[in-house]
């Protein structure tokens, strides 16, 4: 189908999965877009892998993503980008956090968990647009002081790839508006790190 | 302001179940109840948020069939109710409402059934719609949100005209989606009502009286038939006019069909049938009558293609069906644009402008190497502690493990194994029951506070007065935790915010006459454990109430006040690698480095209760942290 968009932001239960989610449709919403947007509730939020699919554009119906059809990937964490690997196709632009939680299943199985080289290189076999990877746990963490604010240092790095159908300005206000008045600069502060992070890892690829 | 609440004209971002919210308030809603169930509790929390803003009654009632028989009374005395719950909901609520078809309703009463194909967050798929048949409950089925919203306000308005409850079923796609709706006018209800009966007998169902009523339900079925079913409120048909290929569609597939006919540039005409039941025979036959092929596409069971080919018989002897039946489409799990678009092409011989095959074959070597990440109990989850002094307690007996529906059920992972069943709410009690007739192992049964209350306290009083030998943990946790935290009889305070009377769990299984009855804090390894061997070594029913607090309430109250959260840590002089910690406890703050066991502390929550497990003492507070337990002693 023509002028769709179609975005996947992934993570941990816990990551802010639904709160980047929310600010990504309300801007859509602002700009007077249709779309379709699904998300799980219950028991799967708890620490387990837990993913939104977004869907914007004029005729969007189905609020699931056919595979191969992606247009973003937003990944809170590097194993919760491979794990959408069915999507991922060469119009999927990847941005991921570099930062691994690993789960507790895998020490319990013994299951080897990749490097995060490992995890590039298996996300470059996919032959996506463009892969994006950097410790936006680090950022919040260490320059804004809470990992609490990663999802919106996502937010703002996905803003700066220029694939979501509208300005990392709209996606700020909205951020803005939507942010309890207590953690506004924090938040505000990481979306604009996240923002130049991706902007200057872009512009350092030429 | 909250987005259900906005003003008329505005076009608004709502999830399926918020729409429904929107829709009863646009249809001037008086009372609502329900028990928690995913996919349908955002129904519930949003009413419970706003009830006493807008002048709404809303409950949390103990169970789905007090939920039903709260709203109908509520709509025999003339107001308009809703109840709402999960598919298997509809199992408990189903004793009320199969009469309540016979005696009929005066004001708009509306059933909400969320099903959840796949079992995302249940124990089965079950296809509810046939409920609608046997119960003889007309029913609409939105596809998405704006349908949601639109769909229950006429439903409260046909439910009053037919005087008949209506079905407002949505899947778990349908209730968990969010799109744009338009928003109509909010209705004032109208406060209180009055009973009057219009004849002596209505609510009477008995004998004689009971087969004139179902009498009386056939005819407004056939009067619902004839007017709604080419009603174009409830179908919609679109796709090329003459084409000789159809679709026959409803809910959440509908949207994947519908995309599928456009990426596949397929030439067809569809029906999309909003109303299901009752199935609406005209407009179908008009439908099929000149095609040569027919694609039905649904989730789970054959339900409308069976109509579709009985009726067939008679209208369309020639047609060819095309679904369930034929093998093309899965009953099994929900579909996906990729199961519909490929189950399309592969029927049409249109191909696909992507390659699904390739990028799956690619796929395959990327998810190999990605670890499952399963829902597992939070940092700091009494459960935990209950869980692993259960497996302590337990060590060498042959028992048998009953659990039951809660975050609990989480318990049957590693390390701790300790549920062997889960089945549906209250049967870990009922089980337990049969078990000890059957058997003479060791028996555990493990139930929820809020399970207790919807159905566990039956079984529990069977236990005692048929002299059955078990151990029952009822595990505290102050709160119906695994659906987003609602309150339940247990706590003091109810579902829009209020106080309320609080039912105490011990003093109410004492006064039943069990004899042995503890209450334990989970976190208290000791006592808990020679509870539980103490419990288990004797004759008769033995009840342990496992009791603290959800640990998510703690921390955010916690983080409300102002307290800072202060991680534990490993000391690496004195871990020895030994594991016990991740083989036994098993927080999803433990990270195994390879070399050393550390705490991630942007995942511990502070609780210490690991303190107890570390055999080397490695585990201590980092900067003045205070374990919980210490903190109510």
């Amino acid at each position: 189908m023509e002028d769709e968009i179609n975005v996947i932001v992934s993570g941990v239960g816990g990551q802010g999965i639904l709160f980047a989610t929310n600010v990504i449709i309300r801007t859509a919403l602002e700009k007077g877009l249709n779309f379709a947007q699904s998300e799980v509730h219950g028991l799967a939020q708890r620490y387990g892998s837990i993913h939104t699919e977004i869907r914007i554009g004029p005729k969007v119906k189905s609020p699931l993503i056919l595979e191969g059809t992606l247009d973003l990937l937003i990944a809170m964490e590097p194993l919760e980008a491979m794990r959408y690997a069915n999507y991922v196709s060469e119009r999927t632009t990847i941005i991921s956090n570099s930062h691994i939680v690993p789960p507790q299943s895998a020490f319990l199985e013994r299951f080897p968990i990749p490097s995060i080289d490992e995890i590039k290189d298996l996300l470059l076999s996919l032959n996506p647009r463009g892969l994006i990877m950097f410790d936006a746990t680090e950022i919040a963490s260490k320059q804004v002081g809470d990992p609490i604010v990663t999802n919106s240092v996502m937010l703002g790095g996905a803003s700066a790839t220029g694939i979501l159908p509208f300005s990392a300005q709209d996606i700020r206000g909205v951020l803005q508006s939507l942010v309890p008045e207590k953690y506004k600069e924090s938040n505000m502060r990481a979306f604009d790190l996240g923002y130049k992070e991706v902007k200057r890892i872009l512009g350092g690829e030429g | 302001m909250l987005s259900v609440l906005a003003p008329a004209g505005r076009v608004e971002a709502l999830l399926g179940n918020e729409a429904i919210v929107r829709g009863a308030l646009e249809a001037g809603l008086d009372v609502a109840a329900a028990y928690p169930g995913t996919p349908s509790t955002e129904i519930g929390d949003t009413l419970g948020a706003i009830a006493k803003r807008i002048g709404v009654y809303f409950e949390w009632s103990t169970n789905e069939k007090v939920a039903v028989e709260v709203v109908t009374a509520a709509a025999w005395s003339g107001l308009r109710g809703l109840t709402c719950m999960k598919h298997v909901g509809l199992n408990v609520a189903s004793d009320a409402l199969f009469t309540l078809a016979y005696a009929g309703t005066k004001g708009g009463l509306v059933v909400v059934n969320a099903g959840d194909p796949s079992a995302h967050s249940s124990q089965n798929e079950q296809d509810n719609r046939y409920y609608a048949v046997s119960m003889g409950l007309p029913m609409l089925e939105p596809s998405n949100s704006q349908e949601a919203k639109d769909f229950t306000k006429e439903a409260f308005d046909l439910s009053e005209r037919y005087e008949i409850p209506f079905i407002l079923r949505t899947t778990t796609r349908v209730s968990h989606s969010r799109g744009p709706v338009l928003l109509g006018e909010i209705k004032k209800g109208k406060g209180k009502g009055n009973f009057k009966p219009e004849e002596f007998d209505q609510y009477l169902q008995v004998g004689a009286i009971a087969r004139k009523h179902h009498k009386k339900l056939l005819q407004k079925l056939e009067s619902i038939e004839r007017d709604l079913g080419k009603d174009s409120r409830f179908y919609k048909l679109e796709g090329e006019e003459n084409s000789s290929l159809g679709i026959i569609t409803s809910g959440i597939s509908y949207s994947y069909a519908w995309e599928a006919i456009k990426r596949l540039g397929s030439k067809a005409k569809l029906l999309k049938l909003g109303l299901t039941f009752p199935f609406p025979k005209e407009i179908v036959s008009d439908f099929i009558e000149e095609l040569e092929t027919l694609i039905v596409i649904e989730e789970l069971e054959p339900f409308l293609e069976n109509q579709v080919k009985a009726l067939a018989k008679d209208c369309a002897p020639n047609l060819k069906i095309i679904g369930k039946l034929t093998g093309h489409f899965p009953r099994v799990a929900e579909y996906t644009p990729k199961i519909v678009v490929k189950a399309l092409s592969e029927i049409r011989g249109d191909s696909l402008p992507l390659d699904l095959e390739k990028i799956e074959r690619r796929a395959k070597l990327v998810l190999e190497r990605v670890p499952s990440r399963p829902p597992v109990l939070c940092p700091a989850c009494p459960h935990r502690a209950t869980g692993y002094s259960i497996r302590r307690a337990t060590s060498g007996r042959p028992t048998i493990y009953v659990g039951d529906i809660g975050c609990y059920a989480l318990l049957f992972q590693k390390p701790f194994e300790i549920e062997h069943i889960t089945h549906a709410m209250g049967s870990s009690v009922g089980f337990a029951n049969g078990f000890s007739i059957a058997t003479d192992q060791p028996i555990v049964a493990l139930i929820g506070d809020s399970t207790f209350f919807h159905a566990g306290i039956p079984a529990l009083i069977n236990a005692i007065h048929n002299k059955h030998t078990f151990v029952a943990v009822i595990l505290d946790n102050r709160i119906t935790a695994m659906t987003g935290h609602q309150s339940h009889p247990g706590v003091p305070v109810d579902a829009m915010g209020e106080e309320a009377p609080m039912i105490d769990i011990g003093k109410l299984v004492r006064s039943m006459g069990v004899e042995f009855v503890k209450e334990i804090d989970p976190y208290n390894f000791k006592e808990m454990e020679s509870a539980l061997k103490e419990a288990l070594d004797r004759e008769g029913l033995s009840v342990i109430i496992a009791k603290r607090e959800c640990a998510l309430l703690t921390v955010r109250r916690k983080r409300r006040e102002g307290e800072k959260i202060v991680p534990f840590r490993v000391d690496p002089e004195k871990c020895t690698h030994c594991l016990v910690c991740i083989n036994t406890y098993a927080c999803p703050a433990f990270v195994d480095t390879g070399e050393k066991m550390m705490i991630d502390p942007s995942v511990c929550f502070g609780c210490g209760s690991c303190v107890a497990i570390c055999p080397f003492g490695a585990i201590e507070p980092s900067g003045g942290a205070k374990s919980w337990l210490e903190e109510v002693e």
